[in-house]
């Protein structure tokens, strides 16, 4: 009988989004669903681009029936405001979700880049019981 | 006598960095990225020069769109000897962007919580809209207090706080 996991991820479509100075894609690996996001978010209104990634990260999500995926921002120089509000979104699709469906988001953070310790704290008061934080100490 | 004893002894001027650009928005990652290094060497073992960035980024991008083609000033203070550091950034404005943003900053400042503001803002503010978050950013982020005032037709958002700001409780594990 085939690993429901190593299913998914054969069927995983590419998702993934990318601008000038950053990108987003949705990754697999042994562990489940990791969600990377590289290089600089800081344009006017990244969430145009981002909003749309995440629902569809989202969707398949729910699709594979996960109970946490992992957020990587090892790769992220800088966010924005405006790029942060599509972590709130995603937060708030998951609120969104019947109980039974919701999972839980694990940021991978590194302290190489201080203000996500500071920015990830205020996401896990916002996103209580969903936001998980590994990494930066 | 040593030469160097004649030397007058070393004090402790404050720094000041002063920058005048006019937009686009696209150099607003090199400043902070200037404006991190700059703060690592003006205050080495502080720890602040991530806050001071993240500032300085969000303070520039809200001006920059309001500034109506014109420069904008970013002006960079620290202090070691009265352990402060202030951001100042001026740009012109209109007297209704005045207004918004004043009143905005009223509104913030009086909620003494500056995390309790932050996430009520995160819940206000539509994540499919552009903006409102970032004054909040700042003053809890950075750990910075945040004034405004107009000075011949323009207006000055200035973020200031104590160089060794207390630290944050550590994030890690699972906030559930």
């Amino acid at each position: 009988m085939p690993n429901p996991s190593t299913s998914f991820a054969a069927r995983m479509p590419a998702l993934q989004v990318a601008e000038e100075k950053y990108s987003a894609y949705l990754g697999f690996d042994a562990q489940g669903i990791r969600v990377y996001f590289r290089g600089t978010i800081s344009t006017v209104n990244p969430a145009v681009v981002l909003n749309p990634f995440v629902d569809a990260v989202h969707a398949h999500v729910l699709e594979a029936s996960a109970q946490e995926i992992r957020v990587d921002l090892t790769g992220l120089e800088f966010c924005n405001s405006s790029g942060f509000k599509s972590f709130i979104h995603w937060i708030e699709r998951i609120q969104q979700t019947p109980e039974p469906k919701r999972y839980r988001l694990r940021f991978l953070s590194t302290k190489e880049r201080k203000w996500q310790r500071t920015s990830l704290l205020a996401l896990s008061c916002y996103g209580i019981n969903i936001v998980a934080i590994d990494g930066a100490a | 006598m040593s030469p160097f004893e004649t030397l007058p002894r070393r004090v402790d001027f404050p720094i000041q960095l002063l920058v005048r650009m006019s937009p686009p928005w696209v150099f607003i990652d090199e400043i902070r990225r200037f404006t991190e290094s700059f703060c690592a060497c003006a205050c080495p073992g502080q720890d602040r020069e991530a806050q001071v960035a993240l500032a300085v980024h969000e303070l520039m991008q809200n001006a920059v769109p309001h500034s109506h083609g014109e420069e904008v000033e970013l002006c960079l203070e620290v202090s070691r000897e009265t352990d402060a550091i202030a951001i100042r950034v001026t740009n012109r404005c209109s007297d209704e962007d005045y207004q918004e943003l004043s009143d905005r900053i009223d509104r913030m400042n009086r909620e003494p919580d500056a995390l309790a503001h932050y996430v009520r803002m995160m819940r206000e503010h539509p994540a499919v809209t552009r903006g409102g978050l970032g004054l909040a950013r700042v003053r809890f982020e950075a750990q910075l207090d945040i004034t405004v005032r107009r000075e011949a037709g323009r207006v000055i958002v200035e973020a200031a706080g104590p160089l060794r700001a207390p630290r944050l409780p550590a994030v890690g594990g699972t906030h559930a």
